[in-house]
C-alpha cells in the first residue's frame, strides 16, 4: 500500500499547481480547470484516507465532491459564455468595470 | 432487506427535522418545471412574486413545528443556533422579494428562475445553519453559493452584473477548493474515519504528535475558505465588486442571508469540531477579525458610491462578529453574534431599501444622490438616518446594543486589544455614515422630481425602522430575551 505521506505529497503538488494556475493564468476557462485540479487534490486525500482506515466515509465524500464539481462547472461555463457574448473576451484582466 | 427498511424508517423519522427545506426545494423545483409554463404565461411572470412569498410564509410556519434534535447520522441538527440563524435568512429572503419588484418590473426581467434561485439558496442556508458534519457543511455551503453566483449575474444584459457574477464565481470556486483541501487534511489527521464534528473534535484531541502540522495546515485552509465566504480581510477583494455589480436587491440579500448562514457554520465548525485545537486558530482568526475592522472601515471612508460603502461597512461588521467566534464560551458567543446579525439585518435591509428607492430614476448609486432628501421626503430621510446611525452604533440606538454585548463578551474573554481596536474603528465608521446624513440634511437638492415611493419598498422601510426603534426601547433586555428563546 502506498504510504499516506506519498499521497499527501502528490495531492499537495496537485493543489499547488491548481493555485498557481488560478493566480498566474488570465483565461477564465483555464482558471476554472485549475479550480477543478484543486478539488481533485482534495478528493485524492479523501479516497486515500478511506483506503487507509478501511471505511467508506472518505469515498462517499469524494463521490459527492465530483457531483458538486460538475454542477459548479455548469454554472461557471454559463457565466463565462455570458461574459463572452457581452464583452468578446474571456480574459479576467479585461473585466475591470468595477473598481474602487 | 431489513437494512433497507431500517434505512427508510430512519430517513422518514429524520425528515421531520428538514420539513422547511423539503418545502423550499420542492416548491422551487415545481416552479421551474412544470408549473412555469402552465400557471403563468409570458408577460405574467411577476405573479411568481406573491407565490414565492406564500412559500416563504409557509416555510416560516413549518419552522415553528420542527422539533429540536439531531438526525441523518448526526449530519444535521436543529437547535437554538440553527433556528435563530434560519429565521434571519428567511426574513432576509422575504425582504429581498419585496425589494426586487420595482427593479424587475422596470427592466422587464421578471422570470421564475429568479424566485426559484432565491428559494434554492435559502434551502442551502437552512441546511448550513444546522450542519454538524464536514460533508453537510461543505455541500450546503456550496448549494447556497452556487445559487448566489447565478443571482449576482442575473441581469445578463448588463456588463456590470455579468462581471460581478464572474468575479464572485471565480474567487468563490477558488476559495471552496482551498476549503475542501483543508477539510481533507483535517479528515486525514482525525484518522480518516468519521466526518461528524463532535467525533472530529475527539479524534483531533487524540491525534498523534506528528500530525500537528497537518492539523495546523488544515485549520488554516478552512479559515481561509470561510474567510472568503464571509468576506473578511484579507479575503474580501471579491465583495465590493460583487456587491457593486449585482442587482441591488440581490446585494441586500448577499449582505445578510448568506453571511448569517456562513457565520452560523463558522461558529459550529470552530466552536464544536475544532474547539480542542483552538490554539491553532485563535491567533490567525484574531488577526483576520482585527484586519477586517480596520480595513473595512478605512476603505469605506474613501468610497463615493453607496453600494461599495455598504460593502466595506459589511466587511467591518463581519470583523466585529468574528470577535464572538473567538469566544471560548461557544454558547454565549453564538448568542451575541446572533443578536448582532439580527440587528444588522434590519438596519441593512432598511438602508438598501432606501438606496433601491432612489435608484428608481437611475440615481442612488452615488452618495451625492442623497442630497436634499431630508427636505423632499422627510420621513424616508429620517428612516435612513436611523439606519445609518444605528449601523454606526451610536447610543441609544439598537445597533449600539449589538456592539455593546459583543464588546462586553470580548473583554470578558480577554481580547482587550481587539476590543480597543473595535471601539476605535467604530468611531471612525461614524464618519462615513454621518457623511450621508450630512448630504441628506445640509445640502441643496438637485432639480428634478424624485420617484414616488413604491408600496413594497415603503413596507420594508417601515418594518425595518419600526423594529430598529422598538428594539432600541428594549435594548438592555435583548440578551436576556435571546437567552430565553434558546439561541
Amino acid at each position: 500500500m502506498v504510504s499516506m505521506n506519498g499521497v499527501l505529497l502528490i495531492s499537495f503538488l496537485l493543489l499547488a499547481v491548481g493555485i498557481a494556475g488560478v493566480l498566474i493564468r488570465r483565461n477564465a476557462l483555464v482558471i476554472l480547470m485549475c479550480v477543478e485540479l484543486m478539488l481533485n487534490a482534495a478528493n485524492l486525500n479523501f479516497v486515500a484516507a478511506a483506503r487507509h482506515s478501511g471505511t467508506v466515509n472518505g469515498q462517499a465524500f469524494a463521490l459527492l465532491v465530483m457531483g458538486f464539481a460538475a454542477a459548479e462547472v455548469a454554472v461557471g461555463l454559463a457565466l463565462v459564455v455570458a461574459l463572452y457574448r457581452r464583452r468578446d473576451t474571456v480574459s479576467v484582466d479585461k473585466i475591470d468595470l468595477l473598481k474602487g | 432487506m431489513s437494512f433497507a427498511r431500517a434505512l427508510l424508517e430512519a430517513l422518514l423519522r429524520d425528515s421531520r427535522l428538514i420539513t422547511p427545506q423539503l418545502l423550499l426545494v420542492g416548491a422551487a423545483t415545481l416552479m421551474l418545471w412544470p408549473l412555469d409554463g402552465i400557471l403563468f404565461q409570458r408577460g405574467e411572470k411577476r405573479k411568481w412574486a406573491p407565490v414565492t412569498l406564500v412559500v416563504l410564509a409557509l416555510t416560516g410556519l413549518l419552522m415553528l413545528g420542527v422539533p429540536s434534535g439531531s438526525g441523518f447520522s448526526g449530519m444535521y441538527k436543529v437547535d437554538g443556533l440553527a433556528r435563530g440563524f434560519q429565521w434571519i435568512s428567511l426574513l432576509s429572503a422575504i425582504a429581498t422579494v419585496f425589494l426586487s419588484q420595482r427593479m424587475l418590473d422596470g427592466m422587464e426581467e421578471q422570470t421564475v428562475e429568479y424566485y426559484a434561485m432565491i428559494l434554492f439558496a435559502l434551502s442551502g442556508m437552512f441546511f448550513l445553519a444546522g450542519a454538524t458534519d464536514l460533508v453537510s457543511i461543505y455541500f450546503s455551503l456550496e448549494l447556497m453559493a452556487v445559487c448566489i453566483y447565478i443571482l449576482a449575474a442575473y441581469l445578463r444584459n448588463q456588463d456590470r452584473s455579468i462581471e460581478a457574477g464572474v468575479k464572485y464565481f471565480l474567487l468563490g470556486a477558488f476559495s471552496s477548493g482551498i476549503l475542501l483541501y483543508g477539510l481533507s487534511l483535517l479528515f486525514i489527521a482525525a484518522g480518516g474515519q468519521g466526518t461528524n464534528l463532535s467525533a472530529l473534535n475527539q479524534a483531533l484531541a487524540m491525534a498523534p504528535k506528528n500530525s500537528d502540522f497537518l492539523v495546523f495546515a488544515g485549520v488554516l485552509m478552512v479559515l481561509v475558505g470561510f474567510g472568503f465566504k464571509v468576506a473578511a480581510v484579507p479575503f474580501h477583494q471579491w465583495s465590493p465588486d460583487a456587491y457593486d455589480g449585482a442587482p441591488t436587491p440581490i446585494t441586500a440579500f448577499m449582505a445578510t442571508a448568506p453571511k448569517a448562514a456562513a457565520i452560523a457554520a463558522f461558529i459550529r465548525l470552530f466552536g464544536t469540531g475544532l474547539h480542542g485545537v483552538s490554539s491553532d486558530w485563535v491567533p490567525p482568526l484574531s488577526f483576520v477579525a482585527g484586519a477586517s475592522m480596520v480595513w473595512g472601515n478605512v476603505a469605506a471612508l474613501r468610497q463615493s458610491t453607496m453600494k461599495r460603502m455598504l460593502a466595506y461597512s459589511s466587511i467591518a461588521h463581519v470583523g466585529y462578529m468574528l470577535m464572538g467566534v473567538l469566544s471560548m464560551d461557544v454558547a454565549q458567543g453564538a448568542q451575541v453574534i446572533w443578536l448582532y446579525m439580527g440587528i444588522y439585518l434590519f438596519m441593512n435591509m432598511g438602508a438598501f431599501a432606501v438606496v433601491i428607492h432612489l435608484q428608481g430614476k437611475g440615481e442612488g448609486e452615488r452618495i451625492e444622490d442623497f442630497r436634499g432628501l431630508g427636505r423632499r421626503q422627510p420621513v424616508l430621510a429620517f428612516a435612513m438616518m436611523v439606519f445609518l446611525l444605528s449601523l454606526a452604533g451610536i447610543p441609544p440606538l439598537l445597533g449600539f446594543f449589538g456592539k455593546f454585548f459583543l464588546f462586553k463578551l470580548a473583554i470578558e474573554q480577554g481580547y482587550v486589544f481587539l476590543t480597543t481596536l473595535a471601539l476605535v474603528t467604530s468611531a471612525i465608521s461614524a464618519y462615513y455614515y454621518l457623511m450621508v446624513v450630512n448630504q441628506m440634511y445640509f445640502r441643496e437638492a438637485p432639480e428634478g422630481d424624485r420617484p414616488a415611493l413604491g408600496t413594497a419598498i415603503a413596507a420594508v422601510v417601515t418594518a425595518a425602522c419600526a423594529v430598529t426603534l422598538i428594539g432600541t426601547a428594549f435594548g438592555p433586555w435583548l440578551l436576556e430575551w435571546a437567552g430565553r428563546i434558546g439561541v
